[in-house]
This record gives structure tokens, C-alpha cells and sequence, in this order.
């Protein structure tokens, strides 16, 4: 009988960097490892997966559960991110739990400010000029070019990949948030896949920085098995 | 070749592929799953809702392979994987999944450049198939498709001497665009020869781009020429130029048969004089436009006036689909290629490159 204690695997490709971390199942974290994504996440993700976890001393059968970042974010993070959770979820037989990005980033900002998490206003680049705002509890929205979030006097604002393109006192927490993400993602994950995890399947990215003039299409595909 | 049993991975574009492929050859599972009608809203595909749904059916897709093919991980020699050309976004699906495969079943895992599968499409059997020989070498192959448009030489075994290629359009695209100025349903292919084959009179003439005594093609003047041609017919018949109102029936049929015959006349008379001129002993026809009933009579034609088989892949197999990934990964497995966990996608993937 394998006496080896389980551990999850989390990942997130959703920002400009990429993060991953081992914890055991209640969330406590056994590694981390995090670097700048730039455009190469599809070389770099699985040589440190595997990296992590010699680092932690597990072997891969030892996992019990994915977690992944479904943004929003970076398309071609994002795209990585899930394709690789999903293949190993498959490959070993675990269940897998995605969670949002942008809702893990509001966390690890509220825990880094010492505030509630309703006060916080999260802004992530979508494209070269507009933005998306994700609050706790809503979903996420674009923010078209040169329009601002509307803010109540005690909100506090979270930008995230956006130097430049947010106030400076934001874009700093945006990166002590980002600092905490890995952390958060470990925790938020463990209680999505003590809850059951998500359908393997169904899970897709959080899209909602799709090229403007563009519906999520929700149509079928056509199925062939190939009939001769 | 007997061998070992692959499992392969497409999606370059707008289909998610998977199959289980043994010795190069035989087909045990080829699944797909089309977004064709995703995308039939915007005419086109739209590469960031391709790339989503890759991620959405990749894995049904792989369950319903392993279903059909009644075998196990145990089995399974090596993963292949399309790693180019094609869309950036699409293609990093199939390669992030499959290399995540391979490493956590401990596979050996092999990338395929989609023009090669699109060649050898033409060895693969089907399941009830009685063996067949294999396309003899020298061959010349025609890909034809909505992203490619090629004449190649194969002396060998992934060897390949591109003769030449489209200098603009892809032949597929041509199709897609008169399609649309039509008024005919996306794609444009089966449409434009559903409609051609009603056409009772066959004297609409469409220009032919001869590009001298190259190999290349062009299709980009055969386009505008069809907006002039079908401007004209629109207001011969008093129609509105916008297209708000269809052209008769009888009329879209004949414009769409001139349109297919030259576009069938370029491609059948460039394969057929680049065979000869290789002294080719077979002639491949792939890619989805292979799927075209007039291309495959045209060439079917030509190729036994010259003596030489045609092999062209049935409709299903001449799609992108995973069982020709399969085909050519095992190729590439037996020469010893092996792709290693940093394995990325290349958009703009040579055929020549290995
Ligand atoms: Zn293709």
C-alpha cells in the first residue's frame, strides 16, 4: 500500500508571470517557483513543473489534484496554462479546480493591505489599450481605451501588468498582490477541489478580453468519429 | 512498416484531432471534432475562439478516441503532435496537452509538421482495409486546403522538395471568398461544388493565373476577376450591387462551375506536368480541397492517361484530422526524432525543416 501523503499541483499563466506551487491537500504550501513569462510559456511551464516537484521530492503520481489560473490574462498564457492542468489532471486520474485569476489576485491584495475585500478594484491589461476591472463578486468587465473604473471614495485601487497605464500606488500593490498569487492559488485551489473540482471538459479560460466584435461563441462543434 | 502504435494530436486551425495510429498505417480511433459551424457566423475563423474551443473538446476528443480504439496507455509506443504550421494559439493546445501526455505516461514524444501529414494521409488504411502498398517513391503531392496551397517531391521518406506554392491566397480561400461573393453558405468549397453541379450551361470563362513555367500558383487575381464577373451578372439582372439580393439559381451555378474549373484546370495541369517532369511513379492529392469531386475526376483522369496511380485519401482523411499526424509521427519515430518537454509551437513551421 502507497503510505505517501498526496500533494496539488497549482499553476497560473494568466499574468506577466508565471507561477506555480506544490502544497499538501489542505492547501499548505510545500514550494513555489515563479518567473517572467514573456512569450514562452509553452517551453518553460512543464521543465519546471517537473523541476518543482524533484525540488519538493515528490513524484508525479504522488499528486491528488490540479489547480490552474483561468484568468483573465494572457491569451497564449491562459491557453498553456489550461491545456497542460488538463492533460495531467487526465493522465493521472485527479480531479482538477480552476480558479479565476483575478478573484485570487483580490485576495492576495486584500491580505497584503490589511482590507476587506470589497474595497478592492482590480485592473488587468486586455490588449494594448483597454483594461478589464474584476471586484469580488461580480464578473469580470472590459473597460474600453481611456475610460475609468468608477471608484467610491473608500475603493482601492489593484493594477496588475499595467505600468504605465495605472497610478502608481496601484500598480505597487498590483505587484505585491502578484507576489502572494502562487500562495493564494494553493489555498483558494485546495478548497475548490475539497468542494469537487471542476468538470474536466468544461473548464475554459475566463474570457472576457475577446477581440471587440467578437461573441464568445457557445455553438456546437460537429462531431465525427471518422464513419467510412 | 510495422511499428509501434501512436497516439497523435492536431489542432493547427479550427479542428481538434486525436487518433491512435499503429505502424504508421492502420487507423484504430481518428476523432474530430469541426468547428466549422462556430465559425460560420463571422465566414472565417477566429483564432481566439478556435484556440478556446481546442480547450473545450480536447479532451472529449481524446476519451472518444481511446473509446473507439479499445486499447490502452500500455500500448502506446510514442505521442505525436502537430507542432506547425498553422495558428499560434490553436497549435499551443495541441502541443501543451501532448507533451503533457507523454511526460506523465512516460511516452516518447515526436513533433509532426501538419504539411507532412497532409502527404501522408495517403498511407493510412482504415480499419477493415486490406493492406495495400504504399505510395511508391518518387511521388509528387498536391496539398490543397483553406491554409495551403503546394506541389512537392518525395524521393523518400520525409524527404520533400517543394516545386512550388501559392504566391498569395491558398486555393481553400479562394474557394471561401467567391463562396461568399455568392452569396453561397461558408465554407466555400462544398458549397461552390454543390452549386457547380447544378449548372446546365458551362461557358462562364474565369481567368487562369499561369505564372509561366513555374510550379506556383496564384489565386488572387482569379478573385477579383470573380467580383467582376459576378458585379457584371448582378447588374445584367438588374440586381442591387450590394449582394442584398441573390442571383438566380441557374446563374450562381454557372459562375461557380467557371470559377471551380479554373481553379481545378491550374492545379490538375501544374501536378500533372510537375509528375512527368520528376518522373514521378505516383501522384498524392491532400489537404481539404482534395475533398473537391472535380479536382479528384480531373486528376483521377489525367493520372491514368499518364500511366500513373492517384492515391487521394478519402474526404475525412484529406481534413485535418490526428491519424495523418499519426502516420507521419511514426515515421519520424522510426528515424529516431524525439522532441523533449521545451517542444514549442512554430506558426510559420517549413515543410522542409525536421
Ligand atoms: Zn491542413
Amino acid at each position: 500500500m502507497d503510505e505517501r501523503p498526496g500533494a496539488i499541483l497549482a499553476m497560473d499563466t494568466a499574468t506577466g508571470e508565471v507561477v506555480i506551487g506544490i502544497a499538501s491537500p489542505d492547501g499548505a504550501r510545500l514550494g513555489l517557483s515563479r518567473w517572467p513569462a514573456g512569450h514562452r510559456h509553452g517551453e518553460q511551464l512543464l521543465p519546471a513543473i517537473e523541476r518543482l516537484l524533484s525540488e519538493t521530492g515528490l513524484q508525479r503520481s504522488q499528486l491528488t489534484g490540479i489547480v490552474v489560473g483561468t484568468g483573465p490574462g494572457a491569451f497564449t498564457g491562459l491557453r498553456v496554462g489550461l491545456a497542460t492542468a488538463k492533460a495531467l489532471a487526465h493522465a493521472l486520474g485527479c480531479r482538477i479546480g480552476g480558479v479565476p485569476t483575478g478573484e485570487a489576485l483580490l485576495v492576495a491584495a486584500a491580505v497584503d493591505a490589511g482590507l476587506p475585500l470589497e474595497r478592492l478594484v482590480l485592473l488587468m491589461p486586455a490588449g494594448p489599450s483597454d483594461r478589464v476591472e474584476v471586484r469580488a463578486g461580480r464578473p469580470a468587465r472590459r473597460l474600453a481605451g481611456g475610460s475609468e473604473p468608477d471608484l467610491a471614495p473608500d475603493d482601492v485601487l489593484v493594477a496588475v501588468d499595467l505600468a504605465e497605464r495605472a497610478p502608481a500606488d496601484a500598480v505597487a500593490r498590483g505587484e505585491r498582490a502578484r507576489a502572494g498569487l502562487g500562495e493564494v492559488l494553493l489555498r483558494l485551489g485546495a478548497e475548490r477541489l475539497r468542494q469537487g473540482g471542476d468538470q474536466l471538459s468544461e473548464l475554459v479560460p475566463e474570457y472576457v478580453t475577446l477581440p471587440r466584435g467578437v461573441a464568445a461563441a457557445t455553438g456546437e462543434v460537429a462531431w465525427s468519429h471518422d464513419p467510412r | 512498416m510495422s511499428g509501434p502504435l501512436l497516439l497523435a494530436v492536431e489542432s493547427s486551425c479550427d479542428e481538434t484531432g486525436i487518433a491512435l495510429i499503429e505502424g504508421g498505417r492502420r487507423i484504430l480511433a481518428n476523432v474530430v471534432a469541426s468547428q466549422v459551424a462556430l465559425h460560420a457566423g463571422t465566414g472565417g475563423i477566429v483564432p481566439e475562439v478556435a484556440a478556446r474551443a481546442h480547450l473545450r473538446w480536447i479532451v472529449p476528443v481524446l476519451d472518444a478516441a481511446w473509446a473507439d480504439a479499445g486499447v490502452s496507455w500500455n500500448d502506446v509506443g510514442a505521442v505525436a503532435v502537430t507542432r506547425g504550421p498553422g495558428l499560434a494559439g490553436s497549435l499551443l493546445v495541441g502541443v501543451s496537452f501532448a507533451k503533457t501526455l507523454a511526460w506523465a505516461h512516460d511516452k516518447p514524444l515526436v513533433g509532426v509538421n501538419h504539411l507532412e501529414g497532409h502527404l501522408y494521409a495517403a498511407w493510412l488504411l482504415d480499419p477493415g482495409d486490406a493492406e495495400r502498398d504504399e505510395p511508391p517513391f518518387p511521388l509528387v503531392a498536391l496539398v490543397v486546403s483553406g491554409g495551403h496551397t503546394f506541389l512537392v517531391e518525395m524521393q523518400d521518406h520525409l524527404t520533400y522538395r517543394l516545386l512550388g506554392q501559392t504566391v498569395d491566397d491558398a486555393a481553400g480561400e479562394a474557394f471561401d471568398k467567391v463562396g461568399r461573393l455568392l452569396g453561397l453558405p461558408y465554407p466555400g468549397g462544398p458549397s461552390i461544388q454543390r452549386a457547380a453541379e447544378g449548372a446546365d450551361r458551362h461557358d462562364a470563362i474565369f481567368p487562369r493565373a499561369w505564372l509561366r513555367d513555374s510550379y506556383d500558383f496564384s489565386f488572387s487575381g482569379l478573385k477579383t476577376a470573380a467580383r467582376r464577373i459576378v458585379d457584371q451578372a448582378r447588374a445584367d439582372a438588374g440586381l442591387p450591387a450590394d449582394g442584398s439580393q441573390p442571383l438566380a439559381a441557374e446563374v450562381t451555378a454557372e459562375l461557380a462551375w467557371g470559377f471551380q474549373e479554373a481553379v481545378v484546370d491550374v492545379l490538375a495541369t501544374k501536378t500533372i506536368r510537375a509528375a512527368e517532369a520528376c518522373g514521378a511513379r505516383s501522384i498524392v492529392l491532400g489537404g481539404g480541397v482534395a475533398a473537391n469531386a472535380a479536382l479528384r475526376a480531373r486528376l483521377a483522369g489525367e493520372a491514368e492517361a499518364c500511366g500513373l496511380p492517384l492515391i487521394v485519401p478519402r474526404p475525412g482523411l484529406c481534413t485535418d484530422n490526428g491519424a495523418m499526424i499519426g502516420a507521419a509521427g511514426a515515421w519520424r519515430f522510426a528515424a529516431g526524432d524525439r522532441a523533449g518537454l521545451d517542444l514549442d509551437a512554430r506558426p510559420s513551421l517549413p515543410l522542409a525543416e525536421r
